[in-house]
């Protein structure tokens, strides 16, 4: 009974640590885009359309996230990671990383961080 | 589970049409469910074919959102099923509707891709067809690249003309590459003295291997009983036992197990 406990105990330790290192991931992310381009030229989430000619000035990196995201319409990166064959992490990153360029929009309901294409004007 | 097709070119009056028609009556005839599309919304071509269907949405109100997909497939079936299915969506050819369609902006054609994904879910899956067949405008246009992001298989319709040929080589390394699609080039119109003998075959089959680094699925000699359809009847349905539909029957099987 006591090592159960401990084991859920470990389980729920595990999974907060899962979610500050992706805040924190998601964290180092911007810092890059802002190294990258300077604070003044990141969009801050004002929304940019995600159409074909977007997609193929993409780095081809992003391009196969943003394709995938826009068959799946809304979906973790969990999801996304399942349809490329990459793994988990990386594309977090990437889903990230277009957030920050302004074409998708991050949602969290409850544990989870569901992405969808930016469609509003 | 059902695919979708796009059959584009760079260069316009290459036989996608013809090819579109033909190869989506193939299917139909050997008893598939298909549903052919006309994305071509700056010079719509299919209602000509399919003039006696009268239809009162078009796929231009589907884009915008005005209507769902059923309101716009006309059933073709009863003249052109010959034992399978044909539905037809048609692109709306007055000057008033493509004066619009050109002039949307980038977020409407977002969302018209948002649409057009749309349909593996409302027409493969919850309709049971086996096949969406897009016939979709030459070049780099925003209409034919939102098909071929959505399409399973792009197939590049080129003809022998050298500007056609280089058109072609481009779109392959700067579009077809980089959405990673699984693409087959379509040889249309070749010229009878290409294939006159076996050697001759084999040393155009050569050449153009050569000049296009995509998989050759089909070499279509130029008929001029075809050329004399005129987009006026469906030439394989009224020749069952023409070289071009025999040619029709066996790119058909390669795109199905493509």
């Amino acid at each position: 009974m006591t090592y159960r406990k401990l084991e859920g105990k470990s389980t729920q330790i595990l999974e907060k640590i899962r979610e500050n290192l992706e805040k924190l991931n998601e964290k180092i992310d911007v810092m890059i885009e802002i190294q990258k381009h300077g604070q003044r030229e990141i969009p801050e989430n004002l929304p940019e359309a995600l159409d074909v000619m977007t997609l193929l000035s993409l780095p081809d990196h992003l391009r196969k996230t943003a394709v995938t995201l826009c068959k799946l319409e809304k979906a973790t990166a969990d999801d996304v990671a399942e349809q490329t064959k990459r793994a988990r992490a990386v594309e977090s990153g990437y889903l990230n990383q277009l957030v920050i360029m302004g074409y998708m929009k991050k949602e969290r309901e409850g544990r989870k961080a569901y992405f969808c294409v930016n469609k509003e004007d | 589970m059902g695919k979708i097709i796009a059959v584009h070119s760079y260069k316009g009056g290459t036989g996608k049409t013809s090819l579109s028609v033909n190869l989506a009556a193939t299917y139909a005839r050997s008893g598939k469910k298909v549903c052919l599309m006309d994305l071509d919304f700056r010079a719509p071509s299919l209602h000509a074919l399919f003039k006696d269907y009268e239809t009162d949405y078009w796929l231009n109100d589907y884009l915008n959102g005005v209507c769902e997909i059923d309101k716009v497939l006309v059933d073709a079936t009863k003249d052109h099923g010959n034992g399978g299915k044909l539905m037809v969506g048609l692109a709306n050819p007055s000057t008033e509707a493509i004066r619009d369609m050109t002039a949307k902006d980038r977020k409407w054609e977002m969302k018209a891709l948002g649409r057009l994904l749309s349909l593996r879910s409302s027409v493969l899956n919850d309709g049971g067809f086996d096949f969406i067949i897009f016939d979709t405008s030459p070049g780099l246009q925003y209409s034919s690249i939102n098909a071929i992001v959505t399409a399973d298989v792009v197939l590049v319709v080129t003809s022998l003309d050298a500007s056609d040929i280089n058109g072609s080589q481009r779109m392959t390394s700067e579009l077809y590459d980089l959405f990673e699609k699984k693409t087959g080039i379509l040889v249309n119109k070749v010229i009878a003295d290409y294939l006159s003998s076996p050697e001759e075959e084999k040393k155009f089959n050569k050449y153009i291997k050569s000049v296009h680094s995509l998989p050759i699925l089909a070499v279509i000699p130029c008929f001029c009983e075809v050329l004399r359809a005129a987009g006026d009847f469906i030439f394989s349905e009224e020749k069952p036992d023409h070289p071009f539909t025999e040619t029709l029957e066996q790119l058909a099987n390669k795109v199905e197990k493509f």
